[in-house]
């Protein structure tokens, strides 16, 4: 137990008269890359707002690091665990310029020395110095991924949920997300879940995945089962021969 | 900051890399700047405002006569070199009375605006954030308001408060604010679901904080361009309960007290009411074009 | 396909914006021609390859000058044509499937219902023949109850449904070229591939010219018969589909389409670092 970064147990959500998790169990090691694939519906955007405390009707078990979670989440929760959007023009303040977003949090958690840590948010996600005051309007859909990924590891957090954070850029785009990513959880020992429809992505980027469908969890497997394209339920297999591409009949 | 043509400067404010926080805001309000002024209307609207302006600053230096003066051998005298719009029952000179008549409206609509703006913004956005059994108190609460005619409502409190300029403001600013609340709400309830505001939820920020430093900031523009489009509605409240002899009173030179003195000579002695209402009018334009151009300049991202 | 003229000839297709911050080059100078056949369009955003349909269905908004040399539709010179002869070629000759059927469907209508509108603004024909034929079409991109479906409104159908409607709705003029602009790309893979079956059916069956726009190297590659590869309104190459994929073909592409390919992460290949595109301007001049 004291090894996972994130323990679900049962975990189960409903919107209304929709079922949207069921039964969901899963647990991620500290410093694991976890992927969560499905398709629309699977429920597997709602885990994260569920882990990250932005859902608040849940049932079940979350721990994060051992300690058990309630559903309404205090500060310092938020130091620890961070969370990237998938539209990197929905995720920013569109009035606010980059160095106002980069401050607001050391500010709500009274961290000193904003000036510094702000200059090396941004240089290491890569971004130049002469980009802290623009506004969101003035930077492009990876730029803007970038400031997103700054804004949520300036708070130094040990986790990171991903939701989709390259399916809105262009794949030149992404491999140059992706490649921030991966360094920077090398870098920080990080943990990352990552939600994604892309079964490459997830192989690029994860060890070990869930395939959810429907709020259940299909199957679990590891990066070298997808890669040898061996998983052991139908909807799995399903999932990987459809994504890899059209196949005229006969 | 002299010259605003130079080169350097305006480089320097449109920058794509700025290197200050005040560079980076002067640098937005330029750009918006430079939108609104490729709209000849709008500017039309802005010359018109500044112009109001101006007028009520330098009352004194332009008006040729004390506008309460009477001088009742000079009754009723139409246009003419000394009396521009001619003069009124008491012959007192009309153009004088216009020219003062700008601060009164300035002032209403002024004290109106500075009340309403952010009293409706902030029960709009606290209604539309929280939702719920706030959202339900709050907007029942705006309904009762909105349920009635803005100028009959207004008329009911000046009963109540007294005729006057200053119970006139209070009228009007009751009367005004639910709209605002309205329009702050729906921007709200858009606003909340943003990913930028679930974005400030997850670094741990309060509501308060939310709702001030990143809602409030977003209903803004709308509000601003709301406020604009007000304008000429508030003039004309005003100038309509001072018609009904229920808001300044006399002998103020108000716009609508003016038109409402007039109206017993309109056949015979059309200036006295004409000019003042001509007054009202181009100034609730200018309001309108300004609001007009606002509303491109700022919905544009 | 090489004997017969072919639907569509378009030669420096040119789109430009003017702004108040000067001319925006969407499209600089593209030339292809379309046969029966499924031809790729693919580039990623701000390449024009959106505007390149649009275009040639004069869909440009406002600030937007389109010119050719030659932009013929059956031998018929499109540039010579007037609004409204070009407004009867769309729908009815040209359709257009675009990504999401969310915003191209009117809420406040029935599917079928907009589906028959359609085919009796370009068909002469009574309600009861444009609700049978809507049926029909229904039933071609595979509803299973189109009588249902029929009556359902926009928002009652999901994604994938709402895409069927949309080409459906296309399709019923019969037209002999489609443009389909992401058509998949809000879509589930399973049910990406269902809907490329349609279209695919539809191109082979009907002898359709389909021009696919896409920003997805490895769908076009395996769906098209020949692919357009744009950058910044321009055309890098033009070449056959399986070429594409073809791994001892590498060595002959142009250093964009070869750039693309190696910057998408690939199960078979893992790699610690993906490859990243290094843009030329060269490649723009």
């Amino acid at each position: 137990m004291t090894n996972a970064a994130i323990s679900v147990d049962k975990l189960n959500v409903s919107f209304g008269d929709s079922h949207v998790v069921k039964d969901l169990s899963f647990e991620v090691r500290k410093g694991e890359s976890y992927g969560l694939v499905g398709e629309s519906g699977s429920g597997k955007s709602t885990v994260l707002r569920v882990l990250s405390g932005l859902n608040r009707e849940w049932s079940g078990a979350v721990a994060i690091e051992g300690a058990v979670q309630p559903k309404v989440r205090d500060k310092a929760f938020y130091r620890n665990v961070q969370m990237v959007f998938q539209d990197p023009y929905g995720s920013l303040h569109p009035k606010k310029t980059v160095d106002d977003t980069l401050a607001e949090p050391l500010a709500i958690h009274g961290l000193d020395n904003a000036e510094a840590r702000i200059g090396k948010a941004l240089s290491d996600v890569g971004l130049p110095a002469s980009f802290r005051f623009r506004y969101p309007h003035q930077l492009s859909g990876g730029q803007r991924q970038r400031v997103a990924i700054a804004r949520a590891l300036v708070l130094e957090p040990s986790i990171l949920l991903l939701d989709e954070p390259t399916s809105a850029l262009d794949v030149s785009i992404q491999a140059e997300v992706l490649n921030l990513l991966a360094a920077l959880r090398q870098e920080r020992k990080l943990t990352y879940i990552l939600v994604s429809h892309d079964l490459s992505v997830v192989g690029h980027m994860c060890e070990r995945l869930l395939v959810m469908q429907f709020g259940r969890a299909v199957e679990e497997m590891t990066v070298e089962t997808l890669a040898a394209r061996q998983p052991h339920t139908a909807y799995a297999q399903q999932l990987l021969t459809a994504s890899a591409g059209f196949r005229r009949a006969g | 900051m002299s010259d605003t043509s130079s080169p350097g400067l305006h480089a320097w404010l449109i920058s794509d890399s700025p290197e200050s926080r005040r560079q980076a805001r002067l640098g937005q309000l330029y750009r918006q700047w430079l939108a609104f002024k490729r709209n000849p209307m709008a500017v039309a609207g802005l010359a018109i405002i500044v112009l109001l302006l101006l007028i009520a600053a330098f009352a004194p230096v332009i008006a040729p006569f004390d506008p309460i003066a009477q001088a009742l051998d000079k009754r009723l005298l139409p246009p003419s070199a000394t009396n521009w719009f001619g003069t009124d029952a008491l012959g007192r000179d009309i153009f004088s009375r216009i020219v003062y008549g700008t601060r009164i409206t300035l002032v209403i609509v002024l004290l109106v605006v500075v009340t309403v703006g952010p009293f409706g913004l902030l029960i709009g956005a606290i209604s539309g954030y929280y939702g719920g059994w706030v959202d339900r108190l709050l907007m029942r609460i705006t309904d009762v308001f909105l349920a009635f005619p803005r100028l009959v409502l207004a008329l009911a409190f000046v009963a109540a408060l007294g005729p006057g300029i200053v119970n006139a403001i209070i009228a009007i600013a009751i009367t005004t604010w639910p709209p605002y609340a309205r329009v702050a709400r729906a921007e709200t309830m858009v606003i909340r679901n943003q990913d930028y505001i679930a974005a400030m939820r997850l670094q741990g920020a309060s509501q308060a904080r939310i709702i001030w430093k990143h809602v409030v900031p977003m209903c803004m523009s709308s509000l601003i361009v709301r406020t604009t489009f007000d304008m000429a509605g508030i003039i004309l409240t005003a100038a309509g309960l001072g018609f009904l002899g229920l808001g300044a009173q006399p002998p103020m030179p108000e716009w609508g007290a003016m038109i409402s003195a007039g109206r017993e000579q309109i056949f015979d002695q059309w200036w006295v009411a004409t000019f003042p209402g001509v007054a009202i009018c181009i100034v609730a334009l200018g309001f309108n074009l300004l609001g007009d151009g606002l509303r491109d300049v700022m919905d544009a991202r | 396909m090489a004997s017969e003229q072919p639907l569509l000839e378009v030669d420096n297709l040119k789109v430009d914006f003017h702004t108040p911050t000067g001319i925006v080059r969407a499209v600089r100078g593209l030339s292809f021609t379309l046969g029966r056949e499924r031809l790729g369009i693919v580039g990623e955003s701000g390449s024009g390859k959106s505007m390149t349909g649009r275009a040639i269905l004069d869909l440009i908004p406002h600030p937007g000058v389109v010119s050719a040399e030659r932009m013929r539709f059956r031998g018929q010179d499109l540039t010579a044509m007037d609004k409204g002869n070009r407004r009867k070629l769309r729908g009815r000759h040209i359709s257009m499937v675009m990504q999401d059927p969310k915003f191209s469907l009117n809420p406040v209508e029935t599917v079928g219902s907009q589906i028959a509108e359609a085919y009796r603004i370009h068909r002469k024909a009574g309600p009861r023949e444009a609700r049978e034929r809507s049926l029909a079409m229904l039933e071609q991109v595979q509803i299973r109850e189109p009588a249902r479906v029929y009556d359902l409104y926009p928002h009652e159908v999901s994604g994938g449904m709402g895409q069927r409607v949309m080409i459906a709705m296309m399709l019923i003029a019969e037209p002999e070229v489609l443009i389909a602009d992401e058509p998949t790309s809000a879509l589930d893979v399973t049910v990406q591939l269902q809907i490329l079956k349609i279209l695919d059916d539809l191109v082979t069956e009907r002898g359709m010219g389909l021009i696919f726009i896409s920003h997805d190297l490895h769908l076009v590659q395996s769906f098209c018969d020949r692919v357009i590869v744009m950058y910044g309104g321009k055309v890098m190459e033009t070449l056959p589909a399986t070429e594409l994929a073809d791994p001892s073909a590498r060595s002959r592409r142009h250093p964009y389409t070869l750039g693309l390919l190696e910057c998408l992460p690939d199960l078979d290949h893992p790699r610690a670092k993906l490859a990243t595109l290094n843009r030329d301007p060269a490649w723009l001049a």
